[in-house]
């Protein structure tokens, strides 16, 4: 093996098993020196290398492992928590559109939430649009009701209804007059936080009448008793 | 979860000791090597479960932490300073060793990253030249090389610092 070879060979790994240059290096006591003075270089280097670490290195490292552990597993459960209430909430108004979904009086009680709209759009009107609307439901009435603001076709759920909304003392009053052939069950009496109404038979026309005050929803009531009238 | 943070424990304790020699090396700056070291860790701790082989956690973690440093040049990149002038914090001027360990961290430290890298690898990970090859992704001959004249280098370099040292003697 010439010189360049085995020093090349050496100085890559001085720790080298190769056969060639073990031989080499018995058979030439210059290599064999050369060889030595490299492997006591090589323990300088490892030393040297071998930089001393902080003490507390690896507490370090643990800790900020746990640290960063807790901290994801808060993350996580305010998720899980988070997931837990909306699924109550989906749950909840599930149940409630369940319960109160297809009712007639319920969608009556949260449409008046529109009447705001109805009477700043469609009002005011008079005795002989009312009249005129009221043939679809065969129906006809004698003299206006006090302070009629808007009569106008909507739908509870799927039911056409005509919506006639009357200015109380104490708010808005809404009489709705359903079609004859509408059968679903209506509570004579019904009510939501800020609104209750009432539910009647005149001849076999249902009419339901809503607002705020009680005083109020059973004048109108009686009020559409009298005035008006339904022929089969 | 329990099996996962004894795997972790375990590894840190037997690795952090040398990952943080080669970050140090790698880096030539102790505070921002153990920043690198913890991030190194933070990583391997998140992805534990992608290490079947124990035997290649060694391999792993280096990869992990070229893969961060890489990561703090392309973070940094619009504030970075040259490594080479940042000589206080660096192993090189470390009171620890004698003044002629210190001379040959020193020259440690000047050597090329192509130089140093292997060189660690070999001298204290106690790597074989094909594992380097592998584990640089380079070529075993390079490898060979680069070893040989990492060494001819500091050989080279502590001749010449000892026959400063012995005219100033002398």
């Amino acid at each position: 093996m010439d010189d360049l070879t085995f020093r090349r060979t050496v100085y890559a790994d001085p720790f080298t098993q190769d056969k060639e240059v073990i031989q080499a290096a018995q058979d030439d006591p210059k290599k064999q020196a050369f060889w030595e003075e490299v492997k006591e270089m090589e323990s300088a280097i490892e030393q040297a290398m071998n930089i001393p670490v902080p003490d507390n290195l690896s507490e370090k490292l643990l800790l900020k492992q746990s640290i960063g552990q807790e901290k994801k597993e808060q993350k996580r459960k305010r998720w899980v928590y988070g997931m837990a209430a909306s699924v109550a909430v989906t749950a909840m108004l599930s149940f409630s559109y369940m319960r109160y979904g297809t009712s007639i009086s319920a969608t009556a009680l949260t449409h008046i939430d529109h009447a705001d709209y109805e009477v700043a759009n469609y009002g005011p009107v008079d005795l002989q649009t009312v009249n005129a609307k009221l043939v679809n439901f065969n129906g006809h009435l004698e003299n206006g009701l006090d302070n009629m603001l808007s009569a106008n076709f909507c739908y509870l759920n799927t039911v056409k209804s005509l919506h006639i909304i009357v200015q109380g003392k104490e708010g808005l009053l809404s009489l709705f007059i359903l079609p004859q052939d509408v059968t679903d069950p209506i509570d004579a009496q019904f009510s939501n936080e800020e609104l209750s109404g009432v539910s009647f038979l005149l001849e076999s026309t249902r009419l339901l009448v809503v607002g705020e005050n009680e005083e109020e929803i059973n004048s109108l009531a009686e009020s559409a008793k009298q005035l008006l009238s339904f022929s089969a | 979860m329990k099996t996962k943070q004894l795997k972790y424990e375990a590894l840190v304790k037997a690795y952090h000791a040398d990952i943080y020699r080669y970050a140090v090396w790698l880096i030539k700056d102790t505070s921002i090597a153990e920043d690198v070291v913890q991030e190194t860790f933070l990583r391997a701790w998140k992805s534990l479960d992608a290490l079947q082989d124990e035997g290649a956690a060694k391999s792993w973690l280096i990869t992990i932490l070229r893969r961060e440093n890489a990561r703090r040049f392309e973070r940094k990149q619009f504030d970075l300073v040259d490594i080479d002038d940042v000589s206080v914090a660096d192993p090189r001027a470390t009171d620890n060793g004698n003044a002629s360990q210190r001379e040959l961290r020193r020259a440690i430290g000047q050597l090329g990253e192509e130089y140093r890298e292997p060189l660690f690898l070999q001298v204290i990970m106690g790597y074989s030249g094909e594992e380097i090859a592998t584990q640089l992704d380079l070529n075993i001959n390079t490898v060979m090389t680069r070893l040989f004249r990492a060494r001819s280098q500091l050989k080279e370099f502590m001749t010449k610092t000892t026959h400063l040292g012995a005219k100033i003697n002398g």
